[in-house]
C-alpha cells in the first residue's frame, strides 16, 4: 500500500483577474517509508499538492488517498481528525504556539488526541530528546533560536507516530549548518521510525538528501527523479 | 479532561500576551461592575430606608381598615370589629405584633396657632412593639396606656405651634353625627421622625381617651400586624384576613403606600437596566478586544486547525478567554464596591438636599446597602451577556480555513 | 486636505471593525446621554413650572420666619399698598396678595382639618394655576363673598358639591377663635393630590373678616416673565419693601427649597452614572488607540528614523482619536436625537411611573425635547473623555527606540 496517491489533481486559483493553475493535472504515487522532495519555484504549485495531501485543501478535481483511504471528500472534521492521528506538519515558520513551552508544543497534539498525562510527559521528554533538544523543554518558543524551534515543529509533527510527515519549506529561515542538522534528523527518523517523509523545498541541499526528487513546474510534474538509484 | 486542560491553558495564556490590553479590559470591567453594585447599593439603600420610614410611621406590615376609609379617613368608617374583639381574635391566633388605632383628620390648637394633623388614638405597649416613630421621644415622655389624658407630638408640630412640653393645646375633630368632638390635652412628650413632614403630621394620644372624645364607644378606624420581613408578608396577609370581618378591607403595605410599593418594583426594573447599559457600554471594548486578539492570532489559529485542532475548540477557546478577562474584572469590581461600602455602612449625610430628598420621601441620611441578588444578579447579568458577545468574534475565529490562516501575513 | 489629517483618516479605516466598534462604543454611550439628559432636563422643567405655577409662583414677600412656621401673627402689614407698589414700580401684573390660616372645615357630616387660603379674585389667576382648575361652578369674583373653592378630593370626603355650605372653624390672627360659613362656589381638580385633598380658597376680603386680618396678609406672590428674570426682580423688589420694615423677599427656591434639592440629588446621581458611562467608553478609545500604536510599532520606528519626531507622531494618534471623537459625537447627537424626537411625539414612560411623577407634580407620560444644549452637553464630555484617554497611548510614542520599534513585528 503506497503512503499517498494522488490522481489526476486540478486546482486553480484566482490572483486579480488571472486564473493561475496551481495543480494541472498532477498524478504521484508515494511509497512507505519514502523520502520525497517536491521542488519547484514559487508558485509551482508545490504548497498546494502538499496541503492537498494534508487535507488542508480541497482540489477542484482528483482523488487523493493517504494511507489507502481516499480523503478528498472527507468532511472538515474528518479531515481535522485524519490530520491529528496520521498526519505530521513542519512549516516553513510560526510552527509554534507562542504562548506554549516547547514540551507544551510537543504535547499539544497528544493532549487534542486525549493521550493521558503521564504518556504525554514521557514522550514528549523522549522525543525532545532524540531531536537534541534535552534541557529545553521549559523554554517558550520566542526564547529559542530559529533551528531549535523548527525542531520543536519536528518532535511536534513525530511524537505521535504519524505514518506521514509533511513538511513545507522547513529550512527557509534556517542558516546552512543549521539546516543541514534538520535534514540529518529527517534522514534518521526516515530510517529508524520508517516515517514517510514529503518536504516541499526550493533549497537545493535539501533535495539532496531526498530519496526521490519530484520537480514541479506551472502545477505539473515535470521530472521524477530516484536519486538513491541514481 | 485533559482538552479541556489545554483550552484553559492557551486562553489564560493569550490573555496575558497582551498584558496592557487585558489591563485596560479590567480596569474598564471593574470600574463597570463597581458602578453596577456601588450604585445599586445606595439606591437600595435609599428605597429601603423610604419603605422602613413609610412603614414605621404607623407601622404594620398589613393593615385593615373600613372598605371606605382609605378614600375617606372618617370617624365614620370604622372597623366592624372593636379593639377589644379585634385583640381577642389576634391573641387567640397567636399574633403577638399588633395594634388597634383610632385614626381620624382633626385640627389641632394652641393659644396661638392651629394645624391640620392626623390624630391618632393608640395603645402605647402595642405600638411600641411595632417600633412606631411616636416610640422615639426627645423630650418629655410617652404615653403610659390607652388611657393616658396626654398627646404626644413632633417636635416641628410644637415649634408651628408655639407650644412645648407640659402646655395644653385643643384638638378638634368630629363625632359620627358630625357634631365638633374637641378636648384640651397637656402635651406630655415630643418625638422626632426622619422626615420633617411626619413630625408635622401625627399627634398621638391614648386610645379610650380618643374613642370618647370622639363618642365611638370602642371602636377603632385600623387594625395594624407585622411580621419578621416586610417584604415577604403574604402569609400573614391571608392570616389577617381571616380573622377580620369580611366587609373590611386588609391589605399589604405595598398596596397601602402606591408610593412605596411602585418605588420597589421600579427599583428592580432600574437595577436591571443599570447593570444592562453598563455591561453594553463595556461590550463594544470586550468584543473590541477579542476581535483584536482573533486578529493578531489568525496563523496560529491556523496552525492548531491544520494540526487537527476542531473548530469547536477553537470557539471554546476565544469564548474561555473572553469569560476570563470578565471573571478577573467582575472580581475586582465586586472587592472594589464591597471596599467602597464597607466604609459608608454608617451612612453617608446628603443633608444638604435634605428637603429634596423628602420629595423623594427618603431621609437626609444614606445608607448603602448591599443585597446579594444584586450582586449576583450584576455579576450573571455581565457573564451571561459577555458569553453572547463572544459568541462572533470567537465564531469567526473557528471558521477560518487553516491554509488562508497560515499563510496570512 | 492636511497631510497628518489625510494620514490619520486612513489609518482609522485599516482597521475598520476596530475603528466601528470604537466609535459604536461613543454612539452607543451619547445617544443614551443625550436622550437621558433631554428627558432629564424637559421633567425638572416641568417640575419646576408645574409646582410654582400651581401656587407658589416665583417670587414672595412675607413676614420673617412667616415661610417655616406659617403662624397666623407672622403677616406682611399695610399688603395691599405694597403689592400695589410693586405692581406699578416694577411693572409686573402677576403680583397677588395671599393669606393662609388651618381651619376645620365641616359640611353636613363629615369635617377635615384644611389649609383655607384667602385670594384675592381680581388677581389669584394671574398667579396661580388653581382659579383656572375650577371644574364645577367657578371661582369667587367679589372679594367679600362669603364663597370657597375646594380640592375635588376634599369635596369627596366632604360629601358635598357646589351650592352646598361649609362651616370653617379655627383662629384668628389674634389667637381668638374664628368662625364662619361659606357656599361652595367651585371645585377644582389639580391632579396634584395634596392640593386636591387639602386646600381650599376663600376671597380675601372674606378671610381678613373671618381670621381678623385687617389689612394684613400674608404674602405677595409674583410671578416673573422668565425664571431667569426671578433674581432681578426679586432685588427690585427688596429695594421697595418700606423703610425700617423686616419684611422678605424669598425666591421660589427658598420657599420650595425642596424642588431644588430634589433635582440636585437625582442629576448628581445620574452624574454619577454618566461619569461611568463616560469612564468606560474613555477605556475603549484608550484601549483602541494603543493597539493601533503597539501594531504600527515597526511603521513608527520607519518614519522616526526618516527625522519624523515623536511628538507629531503622538498628534497623529490624537488627531485619529479627535476623528474618531468627532464622529461618535455626531452619530451619536443625531441618534440620541432621534430617539429623542420619537419619544417627544410618542411620550415616554415606565411602569410605575404615574405613581412616581405624581409626587413631583409631573404628568404620568412625559414628552422629552431636545435642544442645542441637551444634544450636545454629553457628547462633548465623551469627546473630551476620549481624547484625553488617547492622551497615554500618544505619550508612549516618546519612549519608543527607531531601531528597536524597526525590529519590532
Amino acid at each position: 500500500m503506497s503512503a499517498v496517491r494522488c490522481i489526476d489533481l486540478c486546482k486553480t486559483y484566482r490572483q486579480g483577474d488571472q486564473d493561475i493553475k496551481a495543480l494541472d493535472h498532477v498524478s504521484l504515487e508515494i511509497a512507505a517509508k519514502g523520502f520525497v522532495c517536491l521542488s519547484a519555484p514559487s508558485g509551482g504549485g508545490k504548497t498546494t499538492l502538499l496541503n492537498a495531501i494534508g487535507g488542508l485543501d480541497i482540489p477542484d478535481s482528483g482523488e487523493v488517498w493517504v494511507a489507502g483511504q481516499r480523503i478528498d471528500q472527507l468532511s472538515k472534521g474528518a479531515l481535522a481528525s485524519l490530520r491529528l492521528q496520521q498526519i505530521g506538519f513542519v512549516f516553513q515558520a510560526y510552527n509554534l504556539i507562542p504562548v506554549l513551552s516547547a514540551r507544551e508544543n510537543v504535547e499539544f497534539v497528544m493532549q487534542v488526541q486525549g493521550v493521558s498525562k503521564d504518556g504525554r510527559r514521557e514522550k514528549s521528554t523522549a522525543i525532545l530528546k532524540e531531536v537534541g533538544l534535552a534541557g529545553l523543554e521549559d523554554r517558550r518558543p520566542a526564547e529559542m533560536s530559529g533551528g531549535q524551534q523548527q525542531r520543536v515543529a519536528v518532535a511536534r509533527a513525530i511524537v505521535s507516530k504519524p505514518a506521514l510527515v509533511l513538511a513545507d519549506e522547513p529550512t527557509a529561515n534556517l542558516d546552512s549548518k543549521t539546516s543541514d542538522e534538520l535534514m540529518e534528523l529527517f534522514v534518521e527518523l526516515n530510517e529508524h521510525h520508517g516515517t514517510t517523509f514529503v518536504i516541499a523545498t526550493h533549497d537545493r541541499r535539501v533535495m539532496g538528501y531526498a530519496k526521490r526528487l519530484i520537480k514541479m513546474l506551472d502545477g505539473r510534474i515535470v521530472d521524477d527523479i530516484n536519486q538513491r538509484a541514481a | 479532561m485533559n482538552y479541556a486542560g489545554i483550552i484553559i491553558t492557551l486562553a489564560w495564556r493569550n490573555l496575558w500576551r497582551n498584558h496592557r490590553r487585558t489591563l485596560i479590559m479590567v480596569a474598564a470591567i471593574s470600574v463597570g461592575a463597581w458602578a453596577m453594585i456601588f450604585m445599586t447599593s445606595l439606591m437600595r439603600g435609599m428605597v429601603n430606608d423610604m419603605l422602613r420610614d413609610g412603614i414605621r410611621v404607623l407601622p404594620g406590615h398589613v393593615q385593615v381598615h373600613h372598605a371606605a376609609y382609605r378614600d375617606d379617613p372618617s370617624v365614620n368608617n370604622l372597623l366592624a370589629m372593636t379593639a377589644g374583639e379585634v385583640s381577642a381574635a389576634m391573641t387567640a391566633a397567636g399574633i403577638e405584633r399588633f395594634t388597634a388605632r383610632v385614626r381620624v383628620p382633626a385640627i389641632i390648637s394652641s393659644e396661638r396657632e392651629s394645624r391640620g394633623i392626623t390624630f391618632v388614638g393608640v395603645d402605647p405597649r402595642q405600638e411600641a412593639l411595632l417600633d412606631a416613630i411616636g416610640s422615639a421621644i426627645v423630650e418629655g415622655e410617652a404615653l403610659s396606656g390607652p388611657d393616658d389624658k396626654g398627646v404626644i407630638i413632633g417636635q416641628k408640630l410644637a415649634d408651628k405651634l408655639d407650644t412645648r412640653v407640659g402646655k395644653r393645646v385643643v384638638v378638634m375633630s368630629q363625632d359620627p353625627d358630625n357634631e365638633v368632638a374637641d378636648r384640651g390635652f397637656r402635651v406630655v412628650g415630643l418625638y422626632a421622625a426622619n422626615l420633617a413632614v411626619q413630625e408635622e403630621t401625627y399627634a398621638f394620644a391614648g386610645r379610650e381617651i380618643v374613642q370618647a372624645m370622639l363618642r365611638i364607644g370602642d371602636g377603632v378606624s385600623e387594625v395594624a400586624v407585622s411580621g419578621d420581613d416586610y417584604r415577604d408578608v403574604s402569609q400573614l396577609l391571608a392570616q389577617v384576613s381571616a380573622l377580620m370581618d369580611e366587609q373590611d378591607e386588609v391589605l399589604p403595605w405595598q398596596e397601602l403606600d402606591a408610593y412605596l410599593g411602585t418605588m420597589l418594583g421600579v427599583m428592580d426594573g432600574f437595577v436591571l437596566i443599570w447593570v444592562i447599559v453598563i455591561f453594553l457600554a463595556l461590550s463594544f471594548g470586550l468584543v473590541n478586544t477579542l476581535v483584536m486578539a482573533v486578529f493578531e492570532r489568525v496563523r496560529e489559529i491556523g496552525l492548531m486547525l491544520a494540526l487537527g485542532m476542531r473548530p469547536s475548540s477553537i470557539l471554546a477557546q476565544i469564548i474561555v478567554e473572553s469569560i476570563l478577562l470578565l471573571v478577573i474584572g467582575l472580581s475586582v469590581g465586586n472587592a472594589l464596591a464591597f471596599a467602597s461600602i464597607v466604609p459608608l455602612q454608617d451612612g453617608i449625610d446628603i443633608s444638604i438636599v435634605a428637603e429634596g430628598m423628602e420629595m423623594f420621601g427618603a431621609s437626609s441620611v444614606l445608607y448603602p446597602e448591599l443585597q446579594m441578588n444584586d450582586v449576583v444578579l450584576a455579576n450573571i447579568v455581565v457573564l451571561l451577556l459577555g458569553f453572547l458577545a463572544s459568541l462572533s468574534p470567537a465564531w469567526r475565529a473557528s471558521r477560518y480555513e487553516p491554509v488562508e490562516a497560515i499563510t496570512k501575513v | 486636505m492636511n497631510i497628518t489629517l489625510r494620514l490619520a483618516w486612513r489609518n482609522l479605516w485599516r482597521q475598520p471593525r476596530r475603528t466601528w466598534l470604537t466609535i459604536g462604543a461613543m454612539v452607543f454611550s451619547n445617544a443614551l446621554l443625550v436622550f437621558m439628559i433631554s428627558l432629564q432636563f424637559g421633567m425638572y422643567d416641568l417640575m419646576i413650572d408645574n409646582t410654582l405655577q400651581a401656587f407658589t409662583g416665583h417670587i414672595q414677600v412675607q413676614a420673617p420666619g412667616y415661610k417655616d412656621d406659617l403662624k397666623m401673627r407672622q403677616v406682611v402689614p399695610a399688603v395691599n399698598a405694597l403689592a400695589s407698589d410693586i405692581r406699578r414700580e416694577t411693572g409686573l401684573d402677576r403680583v397677588a396678595v395671599r393669606s393662609a390660616a388651618f381651619a376645620l372645615v365641616s359640611s353636613e357630616d363629615r369635617s377635615y382639618g384644611v389649609q383655607v387660603f384667602g385670594a384675592d379674585p381680581q388677581h389669584e389667576a394671574q398667579v396661580s394655576s388653581l382659579p383656572g382648575l375650577v371644574r364645577d361652578g367657578r371661582f369667587p369674583t367679589d372679594a367679600n363673598a362669603q364663597e370657597i373653592v375646594i380640592g375635588a378630593v376634599l369635596a369627596r370626603n366632604l360629601r358635598v358639591s357646589v351650592g352646598d355650605e361649609l362651616t370653617l372653624l379655627g383662629s384668628g390672627r389674634d389667637g381668638s377663635f374664628a368662625a364662619a360659613v361659606a357656599t361652595i362656589s367651585g371645585i377644582f381638580d389639580s391632579g396634584i393630590a395634596d392640593l386636591d385633598r387639602n386646600i381650599a380658597e376663600v376671597p380675601l376680603g372674606f378671610f381678613n373678616d373671618v381670621f381678623y386680618m385687617e389689612d394684613a396678609g400674608h404674602a405677595i406672590v409674583v410671578v416673573t416673565p422668565n425664571l431667569d428674570d426671578v433674581e432681578a426682580y426679586r432685588s427690585r423688589i427688596e429695594s421697595l419693601l418700606p423703610v425700617g420694615s423686616n419684611l422678605v423677599v424669598h425666591d421660589w427656591n427658598a420657599l420650595q427649597p425642596g424642588l431644588k434639592q430634589a433635582i440636585q440629588a437625582d442629576l448628581s446621581s445620574a452624574f454619577f452614572m454618566y461619569g461611568v458611562l463616560v469612564v468606560l467608553v474613555a477605556f475603549s478609545v484608550m484601549n483602541t488607540q494603543l493597539m493601533s500604536v503597539l501594531e504600527r510599532t515597526h511603521e513608527f520606528g520607519i518614519v522616526m528614523s526618516l527625522g519624523l519626531t515623536p511628538g507629531r507622531l503622538g498628534r497623529l494618534v490624537l488627531l485619529e482619536t479627535v476623528l474618531m471623537g468627532l464622529a461618535g459625537m455626531l452619530l451619536g447627537a443625531l441618534v440620541g436625537g432621534a430617539i429623542t424626537l420619537w419619544f417627544s411625539y410618542n411620550g415616554f414612560s415606565y411602569p410605575g411611573m404615574d405613581q412616581l411623577a405624581a409626587n413631583f407634580n409631573l404628568p404620568s407620560r412625559f414628552y422629552p425635547q431636545a435642544t442645542l444644549l441637551t444634544l450636545f452637553a454629553g457628547p462633548a464630555v465623551v469627546f473630551i473623555g476620549s481624547i484625553c484617554s488617547a492622551t497615554y497611548p500618544a505619550l508612549r510614542l516618546h519612549w519608543l527606540h527607531p531601531v528597536e520599534a524597526m525590529r519590532a513585528v
